[in-house]
């Protein structure tokens, strides 16, 4: 069973950010651990997230079905009229990853940054 | 010193009332608790092995445990069960791994200590042979409730993929000028792939859709009937409101895409806030063909691109337009057109094609994809025939992981020469 390890760490822009450091390959047997650790956060009190996927060398479906769910839990927009959300964010995804992520067309609703300082002070 | 729960009086109880030495005198259960061992074992600790060898038999005074091989539980046993006595009685390796689920007290009873006390009385093997038989028919009758379980659940995955192959189209539609051909293979008895081809009822237009549910299996092929229906319902049956004739303000299509940007939008929205807990989405391609002027509307939801073969041999791929559909309900989607001539080829796809892996674990890519195609020849079904022919020959021995679905278009040159 693929194994995911997620560092947590706790930074100050223009809002608490909380950023996950992830390291290992998102897939059917390992996005509940993401998921699972995102939730549990959310519930402690973090209400915007900056996942760094510096780490990530492959992310199936099942990791972008755990985005959305994160996503979700963090508060939709539904009725904003906005498609991104606002408090989920990415950082620094690697090629392979970046390929899926461009063709399932995520970029659309996710906001993706190179520079963590800058993803930080985005939210 | 003895506490009362490993005094002998408690070790013969517990072996007495233990089936599996039902029958044997008490002068031998006797003998057997005064050399059995007590050991109390944590929570979460594997006692036995799979694979493993061993010379031990166990019986549990208290606690419980589960009898597993990985992830797979077979059975869970309590107080005054045994285990490991297969091993003990062949001298096979252990066949099960046990891990207990609370602190136990256990007995444990030596292969030689065992034989030692059974010999000296001729009926105590009869009476260990008897209870072994008797687990086995137990088992022989587990094995026979399971089958006939199982039977059913295939009969039931039957039914459902005979429904889901009702939710493709039975046949591709006659278009004058145009040749159309499908390809739909599941790697599973049922599918998250699904395509649709169908003239709309307002205008002329070719509804052409290709689309792939996230995950596998049966969760997938039910969200496949849900996207593709209200894909389907929406184009046929839905209005454009205002509001949505606003955001396609130079709409030259004909109407194209607004019926377009209703259906994948609807869709999208439904599926986003109805299901927003399931986390499902699809990758769609959603197009409109005029077949009187080769023109194609289209919206490309986050889908492997489409690739237009024209006939002078140069490839064009159709980019996404937005992303995939029934997560974000807000999603919004652009609108393209592109002009297909006679002798161009449209060819549509899944991942289950580019994706397809060989035993070394590499994709047939979407290089390979343009390196495969033959698009002058003869016609769409020899064109995804040479197409399917290639992902085979690629893969090899490899399992087909993914299900595979190709739709292809093509205008018919009226001079046939070109």
């Amino acid at each position: 069973m693929a194994t995911l390890n997620i560092m947590v760490g706790q930074e100050q822009g223009n809002v608490p950010v909380t950023v996950l450091r992830v390291e290992g390959d998102i897939d059917a047997a390992s996005h509940k651990t993401l998921q699972d650790k995102a939730s549990e956060l959310i519930d402690e009190g973090a209400s915007n997230i900056l996942l760094d996927l510096g780490g990530v060398n492959y992310m199936g479906s099942a990791g972008f079905r755990a985005l959305h769910a994160i996503s979700n839990k963090l508060g939709a927009d539904d009725d904003s009229g906005l498609s991104k959300s606002s408090h989920l964010k990415l950082l620094n995804p690697t090629d392979a990853v970046s390929r899926v992520i461009k063709t399932l067309g995520f970029d659309v609703y996710l906001d993706i940054y190179q520079d963590r300082d800058e993803a930080i002070n985005a939210f | 010193m003895e506490t009362p729960l490993t005094s002998t009086i408690n070790k013969i109880e517990t072996l007495r009332k233990c089936a599996f030495l039902d029958g044997l005198k008490e002068t031998i259960l006797n003998d057997l608790a005064a050399r059995a061992e007590t050991l109390r074992v944590a929570s979460g600790e594997a006692i036995i092995t799979r694979g493993e060898a061993g010379s031990t038999m166990y019986f549990i005074i208290s606690g419980s445990a589960r009898v597993h091989d990985g992830e797979v539980t077979w059975a869970n046993i309590e107080k005054g069960e045994v285990f490991g006595e297969m091993a003990v009685l062949d001298s096979e390796v252990r066949s099960a791994t046990v891990t207990t689920q609370s602190d136990c007290l256990l007995l444990s009873i030596e292969r030689d200590v065992f034989y030692d006390a059974l010999a000296s009385d001729s009926g105590a093997f009869k009476a260990v042979l008897h209870a072994v038989l008797q687990r086995e028919r137990e088992i022989v009758q587990e094995i026979k409730t399971r089958s006939t379980k199982l039977l059913s659940y295939q009969k039931e995955m039957e039914i459902g993929r005979r429904i889901q192959a009702d939710f493709l189209p039975a046949s591709v539609p006659e278009i004058d000028n145009w040749e159309v051909a499908a390809w739909f293979e599941a790697a599973r008895e049922v599918a998250g792939d699904f395509y649709d081809i169908f003239k709309l009822k307002t205008s002329s237009h070719i509804a052409i859709v290709i689309g792939d549910v996230c995950d596998k299996g049966v969760g997938a092929a039910l969200f496949m009937t849900l996207f593709r229906s209200l894909i389907r319902a929406s184009a046929l049956y839905g209005y454009t409101d205002s509001a949505m004739a606003d955001t396609v303000p130079d709409d030259t299509s004909g109407g194209a895409a607004s019926v377009l940007l209703n259906s994948i939008m609807t869709t999208n929205r439904y599926i986003a806030t109805t299901h927003a807990g399931s986390s499902m989405f699809a990758s769609v391609f959603f197009g409109l063909l005029n077949p009187e002027t080769g023109k194609l509307t289209y919206v490309n939801a986050g889908h492997e691109a489409p690739i237009i073969f024209r006939s002078g041999g140069e490839a064009e791929i159709l980019e996404i337009t937005g992303g995939v559909i029934g997560l974000f309900p807000a999603a919004r989607y652009t609108v393209e057109t592109v002009t297909l001539n006679e002798g161009d080829l449209i060819f549509t796809y899944t991942d289950g094609v580019n994706e397809a892996k060989n035993l070394a674990g590499e994709q047939f890519s979407d290089a390979r994809i343009l390196e495969t195609a033959a698009p002058e020849a003869i016609g769409t079904e020899s064109f995804l025939k040479i197409m399917l022919d290639g992902v085979r020959k690629f893969r090899g021995e490899a399992e087909q992981s993914d299900d595979i679905t190709m739709l292809a278009l093509k205008y018919l040159p009226s001079d046939p020469s070109i």
